[in-house]
């Protein structure tokens, strides 16, 4: 990889989101930009080069063609990054995984849906290597910013292996389901500060289950607590959709 | 002994004068039954009578992450970060001052921790006699109860008005006359307090050690290859470490460092870590001794009934009952455990 390794933003099926979170870095991206060079990132600039040493790719595998293009993408870049739920865990394009297809190209498209090509959504990884996995929807624009500072040190950075549970202890809030309510840190992967419970929500599960989750227990604890197995399926479902274990 | 009244209205007076110097802590009510210190103001409702505050008070020693070195990556070179800002944590209950008296004998053992030894040495100690015992305390099982040092004063509420406070450190008494002239307790004064302590130490048996807590190390030795029980207690552990990170004895901590964003200097920081977390004994190559959640529930209660005992002489936890409460699966209760095996191995010869 050259000194200044040049940088390369791409997008699927997603809101691109994450790369607007990249951008939200503000004066933070001119210290980070000065280590590499961005040659293609349309949210920020115009200029589109096709050489690359390291690609962040946002959204999910949608559609057939989508197969060719990040089959090229993964053999120009050296180091491929999925960026986003939608391309770490498949997201919540996976809701429509659990849907008819008639009935889901209906809801969307109406009449036209036989314009389009689409099939079941999955994650990056189920079509080409991926070197390292930034989660969340959206992103940590702080996590972001250590995972391409480790990258350019050499490493490639790991996210937490652990749940939400631990981040939520060290911020210090009181567990949701000693208030009565679903939340999804229990299974879920931390590096988020807990966020969305700090502020006053539950955990969606948007950084994706963890690798050594428990859903037995889960499902039986939330069932202790009150919820059906029916019920936390919805809830699970809207990020673990393409997880095998559910 | 030194032991002075106080009465309510002082206590705002000396809590005005205190906050000049440091930052003061109380205990208040943050959501229905839920309790947690909080820096006090002139306007916070300090709650006398909790029962539990809901996270440990650790966060004042050893905060969940702290800078430990601050490195300049050009120039190859470090320097030492040391945070201490001076604090006084008003109203601290028994079991929570042997926790922290327990950590202290950990962090300064052998290498002095000096991050931990700097935060410590400006924190100022007062301690409270309960009045409610929480539904999953056992504290009066394991010899937390009362504590004769760690504190640098000792308030008992003995009327409606007026505190009994205990001398523990010149410091304590220096603060407590800062206000003006206090009165010294008198030997009815002293009687009161005594009996308030009784009165909580009867609610408190409801809740205890099935036997003398001396005994604990032993058994849990006697049970460690009772793998049916334990994989069968831990079959809905979520690793989440919860029961470590509330836990007011818990020190074990992962460091990491992280650079700057035009890589010139980084941080050296220390972040909580738990032993029932998945990667806690993982090393390098990947091999992790314990690896199963089994293995890692186990090793807990070993930590609490025997390892520390054979350090300190002391078990490793205080019966504060956070771990109890903080396990959704329900699964993480000391006093359940040690009275399960109790009850099975006691008639052993």
């Amino acid at each position: 990889m050259p000194a200044k390794p040049r940088v390369a933003f791409f997008d699927f099926a997603g809101c691109e989101g994450d790369q607007l979170q990249v951008a939200n870095l503000e004066e933070r991206l001119l210290d980070i930009v000065s280590h590499i060079e961005v040659v293609r990132f349309r949210e920020i600039k115009t200029i589109k080069l096709d050489d690359y040493d390291i690609a962040f790719v946002e959204g999910s595998i949608t559609r057939p063609e989508d197969e060719p293009r990040i089959k090229e993408i993964r053999e120009k870049a050296q180091v491929l990054v999925a960026l986003g739920a939608c391309a770490s865990i498949g997201g919540i394009n996976c809701l429509k995984n659990f849907i008819n297809e008639n009935e889901y190209m209906a809801t969307v498209y109406g009449d036209k849906g036989r314009w389009y090509s689409t099939y079941a959504a999955r994650p990056l990884s189920a079509v080409v290597k991926v070197d390292m996995e930034i989660h969340g929807c959206p992103i940590d624009k702080n996590e972001f910013a250590r995972a391409v500072k480790e990258l350019l040190l050499g490493k490639i950075y790991r996210p937490p292996d652990y749940p939400v549970c631990v981040e939520c202890k060290m911020a210090g809030n009181i567990c949701r389901y000693e208030q009565g309510k679903l939340c999804l840190g229990i299974v879920t992967r931390a590096g988020c500060g807990a966020c969305c419970v700090t502020e006053g929500s539950v955990c969606w599960g948007c950084r994706g289950l963890l690798p050594e989750a428990n859903m037995d227990a889960a499902g039986q604890i939330m069932n202790e607590h009150g919820f059906s197995w029916l019920e936390a399926q919805d809830h699970l479902r809207l990020y673990f959709g393409y997880n095998g274990r559910l | 002994m030194i032991a002075y009244t106080i009465y309510l209205p002082q206590v705002k007076g000396l809590l005005k004068k205190w906050s000049m110097d440091l930052q003061v802590f109380v205990p208040t009510m943050v959501d229905d039954g839920f309790y947690e210190f909080k820096s006090w103001s002139d306007d916070i409702e300090i709650s006398w009578d909790y029962d539990l505050c809901y996270t440990s008070l650790k966060k004042f020693v050893l905060p969940a992450q702290e800078d430990l070195i601050s490195f300049d990556m050009k120039k190859y070179s470090a320097g030492a970060v040391i945070e201490a800002p001076k604090q006084l944590l008003f109203g601290v209950h028994p079991y929570d001052i042997k926790a922290m008296n327990q950590l202290d004998q950990l962090m300064d053992t052998d290498s002095v921790d000096v991050n931990y030894r700097a935060r410590r040495d400006n924190t100022v100690v007062f301690g409270l006699e309960r009045v409610h015992v929480a539904d999953t305390a056992f504290w009066s099982g394991v010899e937390a109860d009362r504590v004769d040092h760690g504190y640098d004063l000792y308030w008992t509420r003995i009327s409606p008005g007026a505190f009994f406070v205990q001398v523990g450190s010149a410091r304590g008494e220096e603060m407590l006359t800062m206000d003006g002239p206090v009165e010294k307790a008198s030997v009815a004064q002293k009687e009161a307090a005594r009996r308030s302590h009784l009165k909580v130490m009867a609610k408190a048996q409801k809740n205890t050690l099935n036997f003398d807590w001396s005994k604990t190390p032993d058994l849990v030795n006697k049970f460690f290859n009772n793998r049916t029980f334990w994989r069968e207690k831990a079959k809905t552990c979520l690793s989440c470490g919860s029961c470590n990170l509330v836990c007011p004895t818990c020190y074990c901590f992962d460091i990491k460092e992280e650079a700057d964003d035009l890589l010139q200097n980084g941080r050296r920081y220390r972040q909580w870590d738990g032993c029932m977390l998945s990667g806690f004994a993982e090393i390098a190559g990947g091999h992790n001794f314990r690896s199963s959640p089994w293995e890692r529930y186990r090793h807990r209660y070993m930590r609490k009934g025997k390892y520390i005992f054979d350090k300190l002489g002391e078990l490793g936890c205080v019966g504060c009952g956070r771990c109890v409460r903080a396990c959704t699966a329900r699964i993480a209760n000391p006093r359940k455990i040690y009275n399960e095996i109790w009850e099975a191995i006691k008639n052993e010869v």
